[in-house]
């Protein structure tokens, strides 16, 4: 775990990717950016990330997939998912469907840095949780 | 009598209905004007770079100026009855426009197949690629020593490739590389580039390109051209494609075209193509516009990074040169000399490594390029003098400054020690690939924070310059290059010193507004609402802007300023903003400000801005000057003001204005309910403000008075009486006022961005010299309330937008103050002495501008 916390952003537009990089850097996060959403699922399955931040509409698995994938492995990750522009249904749909919150475009990169700084927080602490009870069904005596 | 058609005559009821649903649309085109303006404003922010948002956003904004634009034409067309179809033509060109930078069918503009380089700017590079574009803009803009030269055109070579002998070929190569990059896309490019090398170019292409390298020639005794590539994207935001297109060098005029074919068929090479597709690149359309620039006879030539990118922390530059042409430094072919020049002014080299050149590239006699034995003398000889490598740095530093990213710059200097520059582009895009895991500098502890997170970005960077405290139009004079302009608010009079600022920070402003617009366009960081800016930031204090995340720093913070160096604008390469800077290309420029100009005209509206501002202006010209508000019965539509002042001012309401509910002709001013106006007249009825004393008239100005031919203001424009159009947020105002003409249009809501005041002033009793003098007071006075300002003669425009309604309010009382008091001013101004004493009696208000 690192700085404020370990994000993963993912979203097929690189320039995205690199953008949000800079912004969440700049304020103390560790940001892993992935274009191709199976090698961001490949990297979710070897480490665990406090927040993802997923883009909803890609080629190959969807942000719903990724959030699926997530919620699986009960790590306490918390999801924000990004929409299009226009796209509310699919905004509810994801937020019905158990993720932290939702952004639509255009916004703000600092509204979603304050949006990812809550959902860190909370993901840190659901983190350490599930970790506890791992050790706890494990007979860990720590 | 106007008043007694107005309100006089009982008219039968549908009258009534008629004349409410033109009030009606009239009030509809008046908020679709507000809407468009709204979405203009909100467009325009998103190029701050504080944004993200994706091609839909840009679709759906399309789509909703179009609307709300053709609801505004169409409420115009109702209400005239038709009288402007010209303006639902100009406002189909323009859709159609836009749908096409969305479709990228705009991606190869119609063109003239040659372009001269002295024609050319940054904003030709979707005709003649980024390459030439770029040296057009630094020779045009910093007089910048570019050879002469030319650029044949993207759209010459759409033309060159379409022809028979070459499309079928091109078509078999697209599908090739589209399924596979193995053999068969080889040998598909290599039939393709085949066809290009012989076909026929054009016999219109081949003269174009003739007489361009015939006028070079003649002016500037050219014998031999560089013809090198200028792809569209090449050295942009994918990437630098350094080396990936052919380059033919030393050709004679009357090789140009072959090695023009050469050159378009480098697009096409395996090698090109691979790149392409590694770095993500996918043309809509494959062409290859070209630059022919004049040879330099080059004594030596190579490189120069502005910033070292292997050690961006030693703030130096790097050179790397050697004699002859730069070829070798290009492709590494051959040992070079190499120079790290401090950045810090004044340049100093801080190291040189002097290598053994024992050869060089030169231009061979019959065309082409050929190694050379160097001089013995030369062989471990600097190829650079001392203030040969001092002139580049400063050159460099000049170019990176305007271009706000670090350079990579390529130059010749001749063998009369001229300096040329060859190319530039962003070193960023080079190295872009090798930072990625690079992270923000960090900012020492040492440099102490002047202000942070205090107000809103309005255009995102990092500069330092020293501080310019600018409060009023005399603060503006001679601000030195490069300064830090703060200023109380965000006013359009900055908008001069913008091209040269650091950065600009304002106590007041909003992210939409005019100064914001401007300095979006020339990319100077800008922090608006910044409270306190004028009162914290110390003048002639050296700083550094961080408009990233909101923080001034004391001194110069060297870290942040080269990490921003090679960091820069990444959101401004994206395609969504490179697209919504071309749409708003398309909306927002005004080219139209005064009604009374023979342009104002539908036909030449070429923006979204211009098809409201006509609308508008119509609609308004329409609703004062027609006979059916003239039949009005007595309804609470118009009535006369009663107050002191004689304005015999006639208010019409569309709805929400008045509150008249008694019966009789008259509206009392506590009976308005039009903030506007009600602000407007309590600045005329300022004691002292209506100035009603006899005009002292001399000779000259009375004769100039008693000869004159009918008033300024032609007839179709002038009102046949004072009236106010008013609802609870607009106020159209036309005053004629003896021989002046005033004209208020105003919108004061909550919403900031709707908010506008556009003020009009013409006209005057005197001789001319009078009535222009008159005209700058006026304009002096409407600079310092921050007003964006236009004059000719005795007329004078002043705008300004998107400031809260208390500002608009304080505005308009001075509009009326002013309108009061300067209604037979001209007669006062004798000599040009006495502008600007009127203008301090104004402003220390002494409301008698002629007494003292």
């Amino acid at each position: 775990m690192s700085g404020r916390g370990d994000v993963l952003v993912l979203d097929d537009e690189a320039i995205v990717c690199e953008r949000l990089r800079e912004h969440l850097e700049k304020h103390d996060f560790h940001v892993e950016t992935f274009t191709d959403s199976q090698a961001a699922l490949d990297r979710l399955a070897a480490k665990r990330f406090d927040v993802v931040v997923t883009d909803l509409k890609m080629k190959g698995p969807d942000g719903l997939d990724v959030m699926h994938f997530v919620r699986r492995q009960a790590q306490g990750t918390q999801v924000i998912i990004i929409t299009g522009y226009g796209s509310i249904e699919a905004a509810r749909e994801a937020e019905f469907s158990g993720a932290y919150d939702f952004i639509s475009k255009p916004f703000q990169m600092e509204d979603l840095r304050r949006l990812i700084a809550k959902a860190a927080a909370r993901g840190r602490k659901l983190g350490r949780g599930a970790e506890r009870e791992r050790r706890q069904e494990g007979g860990d005596p720590r | 009598m106007f008043l007694g058609k107005l309100i006089g005559r009982r008219r039968e009821s549908g009258d009534v209905e008629s004349l409410r649903n033109r009030l009606k649309t009239f009030r509809s085109l008046i908020e679709g004007n507000n809407r468009v303006l709204e979405l203009m404003a909100d467009a325009g922010e998103k190029l701050g770079g504080e944004y993200v948002f994706d091609i839909q956003y840009l679709r759906s904004l399309a789509g909703q100026l179009e609307v709300a634009v053709r609801e505004v034409v169409n409420d115009l067309n109702v209400l005239t009855g038709y009288r402007h179809n010209d303006l639902a033509k100009a406002c189909d060109r323009i859709h159609i426009e836009i749908r096409d930078i969305l479709d990228y069918r705009d991606s190869i503009p119609r063109t003239d197949y040659v372009l001269e380089l002295d024609r050319i700017g940054i904003e030709a590079a979707d005709a003649v690629g980024e390459k030439m574009a770029r040296l057009g803009e630094i020779r045009r803009r910093l007089d910048c020593p570019v050879p002469a030269g030319f650029a044949i055109t993207a759209f010459a070579c759409r033309s060159f490739l379409e022809q028979t002998e070459i499309l079928p070929l091109l078509e078999a190569w697209r599908a090739a590389v589209a399924s596979s990059c193995g053999p068969e896309c080889r040998a598909a490019a290599e039939r393709l580039q085949e066809a290009i090398r012989k076909a026929p170019v054009p016999a219109e292409l081949r003269r174009a390109v003739s007489a361009a390298a015939a006028a070079v020639q003649r002016k500037k005794g050219c014998t031999a051209f560089a013809v090198r590539s200028s792809a569209v994207g090449e050295d942009g935001a994918g990437g630098s494609f350094a080396g990936q297109y052919a380059t033919r060098l030393g050709v004679p005029p009357d090789g140009i075209v072959a090695a023009y074919r050469e050159v378009v068929a480098s697009l096409f090479s395996p090698a090109a193509t691979s790149y392409r597709r590694r770095m993500g690149i996918h043309p809509i359309e494959y062409v290859m516009p070209v630059g022919c620039l004049c040879m330099v006879e080059s004594r030596t030539a190579g490189v120069l990074h502005t910033l070292d990118p292997s050690d961006p922390g030693s703030d130096t530059m790097l050179i790397e040169a050697a004699w002859g042409l730069g070829t070798v430094v290009a492709d590494g072919s051959g040992a070079v000399d190499r120079f790290v020049v401090s950045r810090a002014i004044p340049h100093t080299v801080v190291s040189r490594s002097i290598a053994t050149k024992q050869e060089m590239i030169v231009a061979a006699a019959g065309g082409g390029v050929r190694r050379a034995k160097v001089e013995e003398a030369g062989i471990s000889r600097a190829c650079l003098s001392e203030a040969e490598i001092l002139g580049l740095a400063a050159t460099g530093l000049r170019i990176e400054r305007y271009m706000k990213c670090a350079q990579d710059i390529e130059w010749a200097i001749d063998r009369q020690g001229r300096l040329f520059v060859l190319q530039c582009r962003p070193l960023a895009a080079a190295s872009r690939m090798d930072r990625k895991a690079e992270r923000k500098a960090v900012v020492p502890e040492s440099h102490r924070i002047l202000m942070r997170a205090q107000g809103t970005i309005a255009c995102r960077g990092v500069a330092a310059g020293r501080v310019r405290i600018v409060l009023d139009g005399k603060d503006l004079e001679n601000i030195p290059d490069n300064a830090v302009l703060v200023a109380r608010v965000s006013s359009p009079q900055l908008a001069a010193a913008l091209g040269s600022a650091a950065a600009v920070i304002t106590d007041l402003g909003t992210t939409t507004g005019h100064l914001a617009t401007i300095a979006r366009e020339f990319r100077v960081p800008m922090i608006v609402s910044a409270e306190n800016a004028t009162r914290v930031l110390p003048d002639g204090e050296e700083v550094t802007v961080d408009a990233e995340d909101n923080i001034v720093y004391q001194g110069i913070v060297g870290e942040l300023l080269r990490d921003h160096l090679l960091a820069r604008n990444t959101y401004e390469d994206a395609e969504e903003f490179r697209l919504l800077r071309k749409i708003l290309k398309k909306v927002a420029p005004l080219h139209l400000s005064d009604p009374q100009s023979p342009q104002f005209t539908a036909r030449n509206c070429a923006s979204y801005h211009d098809v409201i501002r006509f609308a508008h202006e119509k609609a308004v010209e329409y609703v004062i000057g027609q006979a059916w508000l003239a039949r009005v019965g007595p309804e609470p539509y118009a009535r006369r003001l009663e107050m002191a002042v004689p304005l015999d001012l006639v208010v019409v309401d569309l709805g929400g204005g008045m509150r008249a509910t008694r019966p009789g002709e008259t509206v009392r001013l506590e009976e308005l309910s039009c903030p506007p106006l009600q602000a407007l007249l309590d600045g005329l009825q300022t004691p002292g403000a209506w100035s009603s004393a006899p005009a002292d008239m001399d000779t000259d100005g009375f004769l100039s008075s008693a000869t004159r031919i009918g008033p300024l203001i032609p007839p179709a424009a002038r009102p046949l009486q004072n009236l106010a159009i008013v609802s609870d947020r607009y106020l159209h105002l036309s005053l004629n006022l003896g021989y002046h003409f005033n004209i208020v249009d105003c919108y004061m809501s909550e919403a900031q961005s709707d908010n506008f005041i556009y003020f009009r002033f013409a006209g005057g009793a005197t001789e001319l010299a009078r009535r222009e003098r008159r005209a700058r007071v006026l304009r002096a006075i409407l600079g310092k309330y921050d007003f964006m300002t236009e004059a000719k003669g005795d007329l004078v425009i002043g705008r300004i937008k998107a400031i809260p309604a208390a500002e608009i309010e304080e505005r308009l009382r001075m509009i009326g103050r002013l309108i009061g008091c300067t209604r037979q001013l001209d007669v006062f101004l004798r000599d040009d002495d006495a502008i600007e004493r009127c203008v301090n009696r104004f402003m220390t208000g002494q409301w008698d501008l002629a007494g003292g």
